[in-house]
């Protein structure tokens, strides 16, 4: 209110400046934006528009790139393809787990350690390192575990009684990569529920200790309404990343066995790399875009909301 | 009052809680840790040891992996180097474009900002399967395929969007006020960017250039599709060793080791700011 009166009493007696710097403002972010700007449309517009024509085209390679429009085919084939569809499932099913398993470890591991005092700074420094394991790393290393003959966790399995080839059968493969996953994964969601831990008011926690309240219901009432943004990021944020990274699957079970692990982007790629089909693959290409496309609305709608 | 119930409450709760936490804690440690060190051991062991069938605890720590990588005709130099290449460059002009534009994005007044910066971070999240099928058609018309120039840009395609969305989140943080002093006392605009602003925002250089650097060195979905035996990077090389006919697993292990070591090394570097980091702004910790 006072504001507002301020500014019409002194706005007349104010020289025409501020426009004139406006629109300088304007020039000279603009000017810093243009190079960043010119070479990210370089390389995400073309592209863009290069996946859409692809779609709509039969690509040949042999003898240099050949595109021949090729209408609604690779549409209509994909739309009607039970194995992309079952691959859809696979991914859902996949994204579900990983993300589920990852959400609930990575707060217990955040409630766990939000809980203790002393060296709390090393700890986590431990806890974080799968983060910045390169995925096929991971990959590889799952492999070398799970062997059946020398793995360590084959072994360990073994003693425990639990006997085969871990990434040979179906429901074991699955598990395994999904595992792998959560391995890599779980830090991050639990890094930045920390974070989120950490901005609420101690004392407003003490008060419901005090007041009677149990653990679990001071976590419920108090803790999780507060820090719910967060927990929404962390999720919005995995979910972009597990829809891109594929290479966990690719260097270990590549979709197999019996095809029980091949989530969309390996069928994307086994598409346009084994069978050279580019223009099917990009079909499946602009599916995935759409997807991430929704995520990423999601996150920047929850940005928006927190200014 | 209250503070000092909240001091003696640990003490007054059971030691069992406490011995929970601790059980807990060391689940997690190991969980977590035991295929590091597991990965790490093995670089260590002979051959027959590293594929033992049951596991060998106690070795004598050899060094053969490591120096069987680096010697004979396939040695892993020229993978080293065009991972440094690759990644360092791709994050150096990712950072460079990206704090240009994210500073002006940061100060921009323009009407369809949102759309701008919706389009910055779909860009990022764009899936890389996608990503990868329009670029080997233009790669391959602009003979971009097998150079370290197409890896670069490949690169950039995640690091560039990442760089400008991140360094804006970090430049928004500070007060206008600073940079507004500044002018008041005869900067240029560029002059209070370059010698006030960007001074203030080192731990935001800092953590989207070690960000970008190891998004660009652990990727191996594009150098599977974009590189050739003149470019091929440090995960073309551990893959590489899985074939038909066996894998070398202490030479994995040591490869592994390699190429995880350096990034844990700067990622812990900058801990600090990881939340803001990888949550691209969203979240700011400590």
């Amino acid at each position: 209110m006072t504001t507002a009166t301020n500014r019409r009493v002194t706005a007349p007696t104010q020289p025409p400046g501020p426009e004139k710097q406006k629109k300088k403002r304007l020039t000279f972010t603009g000017g810093l934006m243009a190079p960043g700007v010119a070479v990210l449309a370089l390389l995400s517009i073309l592209p863009f528009i290069a996946l859409v024509v692809m779609s709509f085209s039969t690509v040949q390679l042999l003898g240099g790139v050949r595109l021949s429009w090729a209408g609604l085919d690779n549409w209509s084939r994909a739309l009607a393809d039970p194995d992309m569809w079952s691959s859809w499932l696979k991914t859902i099913i996949f994204l579900g787990a990983t993300l589920g398993l990852e959400m609930v470890l990575g707060i217990g591991l955040a409630l766990l350690l939000h809980r203790v005092t002393r060296g709390r700074g090393l700890l986590l420094s431990l806890i974080l390192l799968p983060m910045f394991v390169a995925p096929v790393i991971v990959g590889l290393l799952g492999r070398y575990l799970t062997d059946s003959t020398f793995g360590l966790y084959a072994w360990l399995l073994n003693q425990m009684g639990w006997e085969g080839d871990i990434l040979g059968g179906t429901t074991s493969a699955f598990v395994a990569v999904v595992l792998m996953d959560v391995w890599e994964w779980t830090p991050l969601v639990a890094l930045i529920t920390l974070a989120g831990l950490s901005s609420v008011n101690p004392s407003t926690m003490e008060a419901a200790s005090l007041d009677g309240a149990g653990y679990w219901r001071s976590l419920q009432h108090i803790v999780f309404p507060s820090i719910s943004g967060i927990l929404l990021v962390a999720l919005l944020i995995r979910a972009m990343d597990a829809v891109r990274y594929y290479d966990i699957i690719f260097v270990t079970t590549n979709g197999g066995p019996a095809d029980a692990t091949k989530i969309i982007p390996i069928r994307l790629f086994e598409n346009a790399f084994r069978f050279f089909d580019l223009g099917y693959a990009a079909t499946i290409g602009l599916m995935m875009l759409v997807l991430t496309i929704l995520i990423a609305q999601g996150f920047v709608r929850v940005l928006a909301r927190k200014d | 009052m209250s503070t000092t119930t909240a001091d003696a409450r640990p003490t007054r709760k059971s030691t069992g809680t406490n011995v929970l936490v601790g059980v807990l804690v060391v689940i997690a440690l190991l969980w977590t840790l035991v295929p590091l060190v597991w990965m790490l051991a093995g670089s260590f062991k002979n051959s027959s040891d590293v594929t033992a069938s049951s596991p060998v605890w106690f070795f004598e720590p050899t060094l053969d992996n490591y120096t069987s990588l680096f010697s004979g005709p396939n040695n892993l130099t020229p993978y080293l180097w065009h991972s440094l290449v690759a990644a360092g460059c791709a994050a150096i002009f990712s950072l460079v474009l990206g704090t240009l534009a994210g500073y002006g994005l940061a100060n921009s007044t323009m009407r369809n900002k949102h759309h701008l910066s919706f389009w910055i971070i779909s860009t990022r999240m764009a899936p890389i399967a996608a990503v990868i099928l329009p670029l080997f058609l233009m790669f391959r018309l602009a003979g971009l395929i097998d150079t370290l120039p197409g890896l670069i840009l490949a690169y950039m395609t995640f690091n560039l969007p990442f760089a400008i969305w991140l360094m804006s989140a970090f430049f928004s943080d500070i007060p206008p006020s600073i940079e507004e002093s500044a002018l008041v006392a005869g900067c240029s605009r560029w002059q209070a960017f370059w010698h006030v602003v960007l001074p203030l925002s080192k731990a935001g250089l800092v953590t989207t250039g070690v960000l970008c650097l190891v998004f660009a060195w652990n990727d191996y979905a594009f150098a599977t599709v974009f590189a050739g035996p003149s470019s091929q990077t440090l995960p073309i090389a551990a893959s590489q060793l899985v074939t038909q006919t066996g894998i070398d697993w202490g030479q994995l292990t040591a490869i592994g080791t390699i190429v995880v070591l350096p990034m844990i090394l700067a990622g812990l570097a900058v801990r600090r700011w990881l939340v803001t980091g990888l949550t691209l702004g969203a979240v700011t910790g400590e």
